[in-house]
């Protein structure tokens, strides 16, 4: 068997965009997990997304304010990135496809909490537009 | 009518470079002022922007990447975010320019005051971003927008020495009683109000909200190459109406109401109507585009589910953007800050977007992964990267300009 293609990660991976099965737009990868294998090498092991991640990826100032930023709009006091095992993957392109749907994931608290509070309380926010 | 259907996309994103509110008056006031000698500028920019528009819009259809993605992607989530707030900053002063030039169009017509209607304008603009379906958007605003078109007919109708506007527009040099650093000024406005970056971002998500594949590229060509020169001989229609009438009298362009004139002195009460009709259609349709992409700008560069393909509740964030963008637009125009003068502030911001926009679309434009056998052929990259060098040049030169001539009185 042939040795697989070698990937670049900040090149083929990080800041792209990730779908769902469906094609709908989970998040991009904003950092990723890495695992050191029996054989001692490096392995992907999940994307991660969220903007506290990216900030401390950012670093600086301009970074700890991003993650600063995302805690404070978070309804959780302690926010965790969303964590995609990269089994999960299915295509890597010019997007990243993954083989479930986006409702099987966690889904980003500020998300949540704004269709809760605020587009779930304006008519029509329900409806598919005609 | 089918054919005319299908390119409403890029009749609607040609309205937002050329002829909305900002552009409406100045192109008014640079006929006035200039006659037809800074008419190449449009030419170069339509070309400029149907260079760029292609590449965004095959990047679109091909990869269902919308251009913020890639500025993320090929830049780096650092010089991405600068990138976005300059973006952000060109998009809401515009959309805040265009909500107030809904309004200046409604006091043409019913002459109440223009800030009794910016609540009502703001309202109507966040309510159809709200509600109304995408391909409905495109071709109700494109195709009324079309009303502009009247500044063709009144051109005509005025019967203008031809020879004479030819003379001004192949003189490449300031007026008499104007100097090279005003010329300078509203060149670099024109040049960058042609290539004003909100129009890639609308283009190339339109292509993805309306789901253009690799079947749809001679769909993607038509409405460039259609839509932006279309945009660009409006524009000229524009200039060339105050060439004739304000010109040789001195007079001078500020407002909406002057830049309308030519028509209803060409075509009677009539064309007054049409004209105004089209202000409101083209001032909607950019603020429609200018709304949208200050949430596709946002919502791209996090990588959040964006569009109006998914019901607003599948969205928030998106839609949060974009009704906030709406309330910030609206609390600007309540300072009762002048809405023409706000889209020459924010060439500022343009400066710093430009070259980081559409460099990061030229070097995706050639990569394979992404359009595999639809990269960019020589000529396309040769025309791309002159552009590029002229887009860096208008960058640098538009603050010192700026500056100079005190937002070119």
């Amino acid at each position: 068997m042939n040795q697989p293609e070698p990937v670049l990660l900040d090149f083929s991976l990080l800041d792209r965009q990730i779908v769902d099965s469906q094609g709908l737009m989970v998040g991009n990868v904003d950092d990723l997990e890495l695992a050191v294998t029996d054989q001692g090498r490096l392995q992907v092991t999940a994307l991660l997304s969220g903007q506290q991640v990216l900030g401390d990826r950012l670093g600086g100032r301009l970074g700890r304010w991003m993650s600063a930023v995302a805690r404070r709009l978070s309804p959780t006091p302690d926010p965790q990135p969303l964590r995609i095992p990269y089994d999960l993957v299915d295509t890597v392109g010019s997007e990243i496809t993954l083989t479930v749907a986006k409702d099987l994931l966690a889904e980003p608290p500020l998300e949540a909490w704004l269709r809760k509070y605020l587009i779930d309380r304006i008519p029509g926010g329900r409806d598919a537009s005609q | 009518m089918k054919r005319l259907l299908a390119i409403t996309l890029g009749i609607l994103t040609a309205i937002g470079g050329f002829v909305d509110i900002g552009d409406l008056v100045a192109n008014s006031e640079t006929g006035a002022r200039f006659g037809m000698s800074l008419a190449w500028v449009v030419v170069v920019g339509v070309i400029g922007i149907c260079v760029y528009a292609e590449m965004s819009g095959r990047i679109g259809a091909v990869s269902h990447r919308a251009v913020f993605d890639l500025v993320r992607e090929r830049l780096g989530p650092r010089v991405g975010l600068a990138n976005l707030v300059g973006s952000y900053l060109v998009t809401l002063l515009t959309l805040s320019a265009e909500i107030g030039g809904v309004a200046l169009a409604l006091e043409l017509a019913s002459s109440v005051n223009y800030l009794l209607w910016v609540p009502v304008a703001a309202f109507a603009i966040w309510a159809a971003l709200w509600r109304i379906k995408f391909e409905t958007l495109e071709r109700v605003f494109g195709l009324l927008g079309l009303c502009l078109v009247i500044f063709i007919i009144a051109l005509v109708q005025l019967g203008p020495d031809w020879g004479d506007l030819g003379r001004q527009a192949a003189s490449f040099q300031p007026t008499e009683g104007e100097n090279w650093a005003t010329y300078g000024f509203f060149g670099v406005s024109l040049f960058a109000a042609a290539m004003t970056p909100y129009e890639v971002f609308f283009f190339s998500s339109g292509a993805v909200e309306e789901g253009w594949t690799r079947k749809d590229l001679i769909t993607e060509r038509l409405n460039v190459f259609v839509g932006f020169p279309l945009g660009g001989i409006l524009s000229l229609a524009v200039m060339g109406c105050a060439a004739v009438t304000f010109l040789p009298v001195g007079a001078s362009v500020s407002d909406l109401g002057q830049t309308a004139l030519p028509v209803p002195v060409a075509l009677g009460r009539l064309g007054l109507v049409i004209v105004i009709l089209g202000f409101f259609a083209a001032t909607f349709g950019a603020a429609l585009e200018t709304g949208l992409s200050a949430g596709y700008t946002v919502a791209q560069y996090f990588g959040w589910q964006w569009g109006k393909m998914v019901p607003p509740r599948r969205a928030a964030r998106f839609h949060t953007v974009v009704l906030v963008s709406v309330l910030l637009g609206l609390i600007l125009l309540l300072t009762t800050i002048d809405p023409v003068q706000l889209t020459e502030y924010s060439l500022v911001f343009s400066a710093v977007v430009l070259p980081l926009t559409y460099l990061p679309i030229l070097i995706v434009a050639n990569d394979r992964d992404y359009l595999g056998d639809q990269v960019n052929g020589p000529f396309a990259n040769i025309l791309g990267v002159s552009y590029l060098i002229i887009i860096v040049v208008a960058a640098i030169a538009a603050i010192p300009l700026m500056i100079i001539t005190g937002v070119g009185a």
